[in-house]
């Protein structure tokens, strides 16, 4: 089973790296600059099924108003990345989502706040973040550098969207 | 002969397979033989007997059933009609066993021959037998050259002038193939590789079936990037919805994409397709959507519902056109073709030509004055005669912007005069050569002529007119006036005449023309209007008019009017106007005017309009003194400092009152000169303080009694000291200026320079602090101030000394106050009155009555603000203020 998942997520905030190595790929990361989009895919195995997530990782813009939305259409899921350390991206984040959900309805998401590993630099409060969860999101705290909880964010959002 | 071989044994062994044979008369036979055998009998071996009746019997016994046989077969082969019948019973069999190569070899030249035979005997039978064979086949294969040739020729259009073309060209020249050839074999050689039917929604992959030995990276990726990519195609050129991106090419490889509503189908092509592809590749795509379209609709990436599918991808997949190096006669092709162009080429042209041509004629055709007779087109000549009246527009200039080669025209014109009304009339505006008062023409199919013209001109024009040929257009120049110098100059002088005789006030008597110039005698009014001046604009000649004009009183209303006006001068409130012939005065005026008026009316009687002045009323005295009363009271409105608040007139008298500044104009004053009578005028006015500039400067200037050395002035609103004050004063009127700024009003002193003579200050501000102080209505202080008194005076003469000694002179103002008890007159009186009773009383004490000046600031220089019964008794001084000159 196959389903569309897009990463949202501000300017550097990691989705490309989250994605580079912990995914199978073939095309190279000037697709994101050149069309803006690069797609890759997580295959996740479940003991009665297998998902394959194709991820369309949206080029990060912060200028909001360039985020081309049609290419969430079909989607079944998000990934919405945060930057750990730069407190805005997660508006940004929040605000890119409800905009695919405006246009497209509600759906499955997972939220990352990556580059846990900088917890030096760390700027949400843990507060913000049990907040969060206790809207009953799906929060992850992932660092592409360890690659820790990459694998779970993924796994989980393949179990929520092949329900 | 010895043997040990045992001969009767010998046959008797069943050795071979002939087991018909009766091998126990055999034996026996030969065992008899035997016996008789003499050994002699070889020696008369030459005595043979020629019959041996047991050979006979040998013979039978050995072959009899083969002889029987054979006699049998002979039999068989010897009678033609058996033969046949056992051969035609294995002919059959026997063919089918016999080795193909070989029989086909046997055969061949037995059916050629039988064929040909067959057809020189009646071909018709085997065109009957063939027929239902042939003809599918021929038109399927006429179609498919056909189809082939045209998907071609495109392509060898297509690259006949490219890179590719002299590729080929190269290549062709070095192989020794036709060019065609080349192109062919490179231009229709493609092979479908791939095939991915990707659900258009979420650009998942449905399906993907690709060709033997054609791979490619995961298509699950590619399926969704080819979608990124049509989304980024759409959004970055803002294309339609339904319109998909139908080709992409990268060098051999192109990707053809057919958009369905539910799923896209992309073919990946190595080569070149035909264009026909894309209608197989739709067709598939709407096959997948008949059969299953819920479940593509429904698609959320678990593609085992649509299984069904790759089949139909399939037969994509499967297309393909390998390189092939079937003949076709190219040649003969090229060679048509290089017939058929240029042909086509030449009979478009001589076609084209022949258009530009026949355009041409028909625009000869309707053009006035020219009629076509005849037109040929010959060898690509064209031939043209006919009629065209000189005057029309030239052929060969028409030729111009048609095209048509000139040098190909030969044209034969003979000129006629056409009756056409247009040419007629250019032919006599050419003739007749009319002046420029003269318009000509065409009224009806008739030439008209309008205007003015000597009749010298009328002559010629009129022997035209008869001259026109019968048939032609008529000439009518009945229109035009005979205007000689001399008739034009009288009719001038006519028109002026007429213009006098309409005037008002202006009697012709006389008037003639005799050699050219004008006389006129007659009346007129003074009033009228200037004969002279009306002959402006006649165009006669001023030189010659001879005038002789005696005055006289016009009794037309409008002169009497006139002349009313100006001897009785009405006053303003009357008006004069003309009704009925009769002379109308209307409105107010005083008797006086109206017993002059009276007296006009009678002399005018004789002869005269009447005059009117019944409706004019006599101004009664009453409405005069409350007209005066009005242009007082609006007097009094436009003075500044002066409010109006009320003003009624009632039995004769006149009540008025309101609030003025004290420093405004005095209402009484301002009565003189207005006509109203004093006594009748009841006035009741407040004072107040104007805010106006023009009155706060009056009142910095009584209060502050600047020295000479300061000018007030007011710059937009703002009031600005300028020049050399004492320092005393400045703090005076800083302290002024404070006040004056709650009332929003601004007074600047940043331009003043301090001017005191530092020794006077201590005692100028000793004297300043003094206050003389009164009992409530009293203007004379009470014994207790005598002291004060004493010590004031003494104080002022000193200073007034030292002021003396140091160059300046000191000056001392006395201001009255009094508190807000009793009327507001007698407020300022009181003030006033207190400031003289010090006055006196300083005088009294020696001090220079020269130098002190006095005056009444009623309630406004307040000490305090009045709030208590001690406010009240503090308010009721005299302040004195220092001034240094």
């Amino acid at each position: 089973m196959q389903k569309k998942i897009c990463m949202l997520g501000g300017f550097a905030v990691g989705k490309t790296s989250l994605v580079r190595r912990f995914v199978q790929s073939i095309f190279s990361e000037t697709y994101l600059t050149t069309v803006g989009v690069k797609i890759d895919k997580k295959s996740v195995a479940f003991p009665d099924k297998t998902v394959d997530l194709i991820l369309w990782d949206l080029a990060g813009e912060d200028d909001i108003g360039s985020f081309r939305v049609s290419y969430v259409r079909g989607a079944s899921g998000l990934v919405l990345v945060v930057d750990g350390t730069r407190a805005a991206t997660l508006a940004v984040a929040l605000t890119l989502r409800e905009r695919a959900e405006a246009e497209f309805g509600a759906m499955p998401f997972v939220l990352l706040f990556n580059k846990s590993d900088l917890a030096d630099r760390w700027a949400i409060s843990d507060s913000e973040i049990d907040e969060l969860r206790q809207l009953g999101w799906q929060i992850y705290l992932t660092s592409a550098l360890s690659g820790e909880h990459v694998d779970d964010a993924f796994r989980q959002l393949a179990s929520m969207v092949s329900k | 002969m010895t043997s040990t071989v045992d001969p009767i044994s010998l046959p008797k062994r069943a050795a071979s397979n002939d087991t018909e044979i009766d091998r126990e008369a055999l034996a026996r036979l030969l065992i008899e033989i035997a016996r008789n055998v003499d050994p002699d009998y070889r020696a008369r071996l030459d005595g043979i007997p020629t019959a041996d009746p047991r050979m006979e019997t040998l013979r039978q016994l050995l072959v009899g059933r083969e002889i029987s046989e054979l006699s049998r077969v002979t039999h068989l082969l010897d009678e033609p009609e058996q033969l046949a019948a056992a051969v035609g019973g294995v002919l059959s069999s026997a063919a089918a066993r016999a080795s193909h190569a070989q029989l086909g070899e046997a055969l061949a030249p037995v059916v050629e021959r039988a064929v040909q035979r067959s057809i020189q005997k009646s071909p018709r039978t085997l065109t009957d037998i063939l027929y239902p064979v042939f003809l599918p086949a021929i038109r399927k294969s006429i179609g498919e050259k056909i189809d082939q040739t045209f998907q071609s020729l495109n392509e060898t259009l297509r690259h006949i002038f490219t890179w590719h073309g002299l590729k080929w060209r190269f290549e062709a020249w070095r192989t020794g193939a036709s060019f065609s050839e080349v192109v062919l074999r490179h231009s229709l050689v493609y092979r479908v590789e791939h095939v991915f039917l990707i659900h258009r929604n979420s650009g998942l992959l449905i399906k993907h079936v690709t060709a033997e030995n054609a791979t490619s990276e995961d298509p699950q990726l590619i399926s969704s990037m080819l979608s990124a990519i049509q989304d980024f195609v759409k959004d970055s050129f803002n294309e339609k919805e339904q319109s998909g991106l139908d080709t992409i090419r990268f060098g051999e490889l192109r990707l053809w994409s057919e958009v369905g509503p539910f799923a896209t189908l992309v073919a990946v092509i190595r080569g070149n397709p035909p264009e026909e592809l894309h209608e197989i590749i739709r067709d598939v795509l709407l096959r997948i959507h008949d059969e299953c379209s819920q479940a593509l609709e429904q698609f959320d990436g678990d593609s085992s519902q649509l299984a069904g599918v790759e089949t139909q991808l399939q037969t994509c997949v499967d297309l393909k056109q390998e390189e092939s190096n079937q003949g076709f006669p190219w040649l003969v092709l090229a060679a048509v073709l290089l017939v058929l162009i240029p042909a086509g080429g030449w009979f478009f042209l001589s076609w084209q030509s022949g258009q530009r041509w026949q355009a041409y004629v028909s625009r000869l055709g309707i053009q006035p004055g020219i009629i076509v007779a005849e037109q040929k087109v010959h060898d690509g000549q064209f031939y043209i005669t006919g009629l065209r009246d000189p005057l029309a527009a030239d052929p060969q200039s028409l030729l111009a912007g048609t095209q048509v080669d000139p040098a190909r025209v030969h044209s034969h014109w003979q000129f006629y005069q056409s009756l056409d009304p247009e040419f007629v009339l250019k032919r006599l505006a050419a003739s007749l050569v009319p002046p420029d008062s003269v318009r000509l023409s065409i009224v009806n199919d008739r030439i008209v002529a309008e205007g003015e013209a000597p009749d010298t001109w009328i002559d010629r024009a009129r022997a035209a007119a008869q001259q026109l040929s019968a048939g032609g257009p008529e000439f009518d120049i009945s229109r035009v006036r005979d205007v000689s110098p001399e008739a034009r100059a009288a009719e001038r002088w006519q028109t002026y005449v007429s213009r006098l005789e309409a005037q008002p006030g202006i009697i012709v008597a006389e008037q003639k023309v005799r050699d050219g110039q004008f006389y006129i005698a007659g009346l007129r009014d003074p009033l009228a209007a200037d004969p002279q001046s009306l002959l402006a604009g006649t165009q006669v000649d001023p030189a010659r008019v001879h005038s002789h004009w005696q005055f006289y009183q016009s009794f037309e209303p409008e002169f009497v009017l006139k002349r009313l006006t100006a001897s009785l001068t009405p006053p303003k409130s009357v008006r004069l106007s003309i009704v009925d012939d009769r002379i109308v005065a209307e409105g107010e005026a005083p008797d006086t005017w109206i017993d002059r008026a009276r007296a006009a009316a009678r002399q005018l009687s004789a002869g005269g309009p009447e005059f009117d002045i019944s409706k004019v009323r006599d101004v009664s005295p009453e409405a005069r003194a409350a007209e005066h009363w009005q242009t007082y009271v609006s007097r009094l409105e436009a003075q500044a400092g002066i409010i109006v608040a009320q003003q009624t007139a009632r039995g004769g008298h006149f009540y008025i009152s309101g609030l003025r500044d004290p420093q405004a104009a005095d209402p009484q004053v301002l009565l003189s000169g207005t006509g109203v009578d004093p006594a009748r005028v009841h006035s009741q006015w407040q004072f107040y303080q104007s805010l106006h500039p023009k009155f706060v400067v009056k009142r910095l200037m009584a209060s502050l009694t600047p020295p000479d050395s300061v000018r007030l002035s007011i710059i937009k609103d703002r009031i600005v000291a300028q020049g050399e004050a004492p320092a005393a004063w400045i703090d005076r009127a800083r302290v002024a200026a404070q006040q004056l700024s709650a009332d929003g009003l601004s007074l600047e002193l940043s331009e003043l320079r301090e001017l005191t003579p530092p020794e006077l200050t201590h005692l100028r501000e000793a004297i300043q602090a003094v206050n003389i102080f009164f009992d409530s209505g009293k203007a004379v202080p009470g014994p207790e101030q005598l002291p004060v008194l004493d010590k004031l005076a003494n104080q002022l003469k000193e200073l007034a000394t030292d002021a003396r000694k140091a160059g300046v002179t000191a000056q001392f103002m006395l201001t009255g106050h009094s508190d807000e008890t009793g009327r507001e007159t007698a407020k300022l009186s009181i003030s006033a009155a207190r400031a003289e009773t010090v006055r006196a009383l300083l005088k009294k004490r020696g001090v220079d009555p020269e130098l002190l000046l006095v005056r009444g600031a009623g309630t406004f220089e307040p000490a305090e603000t009045e709030n208590s019964r001690t406010g009240s008794s503090a308010n009721r001084r005299v302040s004195v203020t220092v001034n240094f000159h």
